[in-house]
């Protein structure tokens, strides 16, 4: 349920402390992220890798083409102008068409030199087939014709070629030479495969040095983590190691500085607590027993002072009882409580507490079989929990009915029902909280009681590991049900056979 | 001549009006207002119970109540600022036989004093010695012997002894303990019990580590062993 949709009667109600603390409480924005802070480290450690892998990769592959494609290119065109000059020294002494025809076979070689020569307008070529004038681009062709040298690189046929072409002025013919260039793309596609491998593998590499970058930041980081635990769980002089990292003592000195003042001031918190708890008992020791002495005379006074010392005793009592509180209250905020664990069985110390502090009269049920249960608690805390409880139904409900001793999934339930009026929906929220009262604020002019009762019950109940509830009567009749819920210590095995000497 | 309680208190109104209210209930009450002047009082007549509280200006409580124990068995009663702080059981450390946290009533402590007061007696009649190997326990005369030597209790813890003593192996809780022994009618503070069963195990066992006679029976209480 949230504030906005309560009725407004509740509104108006204190809040508790806790609860200013929390609307107090500023809490710096964070930036929104998606991802982690640790994620983002690693991401931006192998996107940089695979970047600069790539950037490298890039210009590796550049570089390395251009320079086997100018080998490839200058060994071309020195072999074409070698075979050009040859081939116009044979064909100069004889010109029919088989003699070029055989000129030209002679010019293939098994390393894949293809030769193409223009002469006297017919096309001849060393292997007609696999490259012959249909490979020559016409662009070359047409320099080549102007009498300059030049070479080009052509697709046909699916495979990539280098043409170099030549005149040969003495001839009138133009000898053009193809190399494959298979092998180079061949060369260059392994060249390929093996920069994006590196650069897969770098960018792998980039991530886990960021891995480890992150693990190296985050250490110091989880540290402030567990001292700010080790710290919110009471031990208070938790501190960070400061000297060892400049950089790092950047977040533990002010950490430590925040501890300091936290422990400062819980400290002074609990000392203020202890000396007023001091300063207040005194009086009130005077008053208790000043009152006492005209309690004894009581009879020897006239009507109005009797009345007089009526409204005095009763006052000095409920002057205790808050002081009394109040103190443990603010021992609980100060985390100043200790507890006085003692093991008893939880029916004995019910009975006891029920028929001391409850005043009798009440009775108390319970099942057999948690007759030897044993609870871990504080005796006299335990006992408050139990007086103010039947207290609080004395005030509101006319007396409790009964207090029942059950188990139930492993924990102990100690539960004291009355036949009230109930606790409404809305109380049963707000009825455990500091100064609340049952109904409409309580009657504070009649109410002798001061609203503190029950917040001490769930502070003590949950102090001792448990929780505590109201709820309605489980037989459908009206009435409220307090449930003190407290876990159970198993019992030792071997001391089951004891003979126990219960009280009376 | 009636019963004198010494009460030690520096804060001079609470120390007039508790003894107003302890002199209505029929004791005599002798004041001292710091520990020097108490431990004066007490070595020229000795009270028949002494109420000490611990925060003194000079020597505090403690010593006051240390010193006292070590001339006599007088009952004490410590007067404390909190119930749940180290001082309870440093107190009965110290030698108290019990402890009430201010502010109290005066008619609380006078029946407190009446149970310090009242003589050890065993619930069972007629056990006029009980002897359990070297121990030897003669309740009417208030004696109890290891090995032929008479040890020293205190009144309390003599009649903590006897009380175990007197259904020997029956585990007693320590709610028991403090109603026979103390005398508490309400919901009492085991730590009495326990401080006390310490003492006790000092002076009659031979090794009080490892208790061959007074037993803890965890979760339930103590027993004296046969």
């Amino acid at each position: 349920m949230t504030t906005e949709s309560r009725p407004a009667a509740t509104e108006v109600k204190p809040l508790t402390q806790k609860r200013k603390a929390r609307r107090r409480s500023r809490r710096i924005s964070p930036a929104r992220h998606r991802l982690g802070l640790r994620t983002r480290l690693i991401l931006t450690f192998a996107l940089g890798a695979a970047m600069l892998s790539v950037i490298l990769s890039v210009i590796t592959f550049g570089l390395t083409r251009a320079n086997l494609f100018d080998q490839r290119e200058a060994a071309v065109i020195a072999s074409a102008n070698a075979n050009a000059l040859r081939l116009s020294e044979q064909l100069v002494v004889s010109s029919s068409p088989s003699t070029v025809e055989q000129a030209i076979q002679s010019q293939s070689t098994p390393e894949g030199t293809l030769p193409v020569l223009h002469f006297q307008g017919l096309w001849y070529a060393g292997n007609p087939v696999a490259f012959g004038e249909r490979a020559i681009p016409t662009s070359l062709r047409d320099i080549v014709e102007t009498g300059l040298p030049d070479k080009t690189r052509v697709s046909y046929r699916g495979t990539s070629y280098l043409v170099a072409g030549v005149p040969i002025p003495e001839l009138g013919a133009e000898y053009f030479e193809g190399v494959s260039l298979r092998d180079v793309q061949r060369t260059l596609d392994g060249l390929t495969l093996a920069l994006l491998v590196a650069s897969a593998l770098t960018t792998v590499g980039g991530g886990l040095v960021g891995l480890w970058a992150s693990r190296r930041v985050f250490a110091p980081l989880l540290n402030v983590g567990r001292a700010a635990e080790a710290i919110a769980g009471g031990r208070l002089d938790t501190r960070l190691p400061v000297g060892g990292d400049p950089d790092l003592d950047l977040i533990a000195a002010p950490f430590n500085e925040m501890a300091q003042a936290l422990e400062d001031r819980i400290e002074r918190d609990a000392r203020f607590a202890s000396e007023v708890s001091h300063e207040l008992r005194s009086p009130l020791m005077t008053l208790a027993a000043t009152v006492e002495v005209l309690e004894n005379t009581r009879d020897e006074l006239p009507e109005r002072s009797r009345t007089a010392l009526g409204l005095l005793s009763a006052d000095v009592d409920r002057l205790q009882q808050l002081v009394e509180d109040l103190l443990e209250i603010s021992r609980f905020d100060v985390g100043a409580i200790k507890l006085n664990l003692e093991e008893v069985m939880a029916v004995e110390m019910v009975i006891q507490a029920v028929s001391v502090l409850g005043g009798g009269g009440v009775p108390v049920r319970y099942d057999p079989e948690v007759a030897d249960t044993i609870v871990r608690v504080d005796k006299r805390r335990m006992g408050r929990v139990i007086a103010n409880l039947l207290d609080n139904a004395e005030r509101y409900a006319g007396g409790a009915t009964s207090v029942t001793i059950d188990r139930l999934d492993g924990m102990l339930q100690i539960v004291v029902e009355d036949r009230g009026d109930g606790v409404t929906e809305s109380d049963k929220g707000i009825i455990f909280d500091r100064f609340s009262r049952g109904g409409e604020g309580g009657n504070r002019s009649t109410d002798s009681g001061v609203g503190l009762g029950l917040a001490l019950v769930d502070e003590h109940v949950r102090l001792h590991g448990g929780r505590v509830w109201v709820e309605d009567r489980l037989d459908g009749e009206s009435g409220a049900r307090f449930v003190v819920e407290l876990p159970i210590v198993e019992p030792p095995k071997d001391e089951s056979e004891v003979d126990i000497d219960l009280p009376i | 001549m009636g019963t004198r309680i010494l009460t030690v208190e520096d804060d001079e109104r609470i120390r007039t009006a508790v003894k107003m209210a302890l002199e209505d209930e029929g004791w005599e009450v002798e004041e001292a207002d710091n520990g020097e002047d108490a431990l004066a009082a007490f070595t020229r007549h000795p009270a028949d119970v002494v109420l000490i509280d611990i925060m003194l200006p000079g020597i505090d409580g403690f010593d006051v109540c240390r010193a006292i124990r070590r001339a006599s068995d007088v009952p004490i009663v410590m007067v404390t600022a909190r119930a749940d702080t180290h001082d309870v059981v440093a107190g009965l450390e110290a030698g108290a036989d019990d402890y009430l946290t201010k502010p109290f009533a005066p008619k609380e402590l006078s029946a407190r004093i009446r149970a310090l007061l009242r003589r050890a007696r065993s619930s069972e009649p007629g056990l006029t010695h009980l002897r359990f190997g070297d121990l030897e326990i003669i309740p009417d005369e208030g004696i109890v012997m290891r090995g032929g030597n008479e040890i020293h209790l205190t009144k309390t813890e003599f009649r903590l002894l006897v009380e175990l003593a007197s259904v020997p192996g029956r585990v007693f809780s320590r709610e028991v303990l403090l109603e026979r022994v103390w005398g508490y009618g309400y919901f009492g503070d085991g730590r009495l019990v326990d401080v006390h069963v310490r003492r006790l195990r000092m002076k009659v066992e031979a090794d009080p580590a490892n208790p061959r006679y007074v037993m803890t029976i965890r979760g339930l209480g103590y027993k004296l062993q046969p």
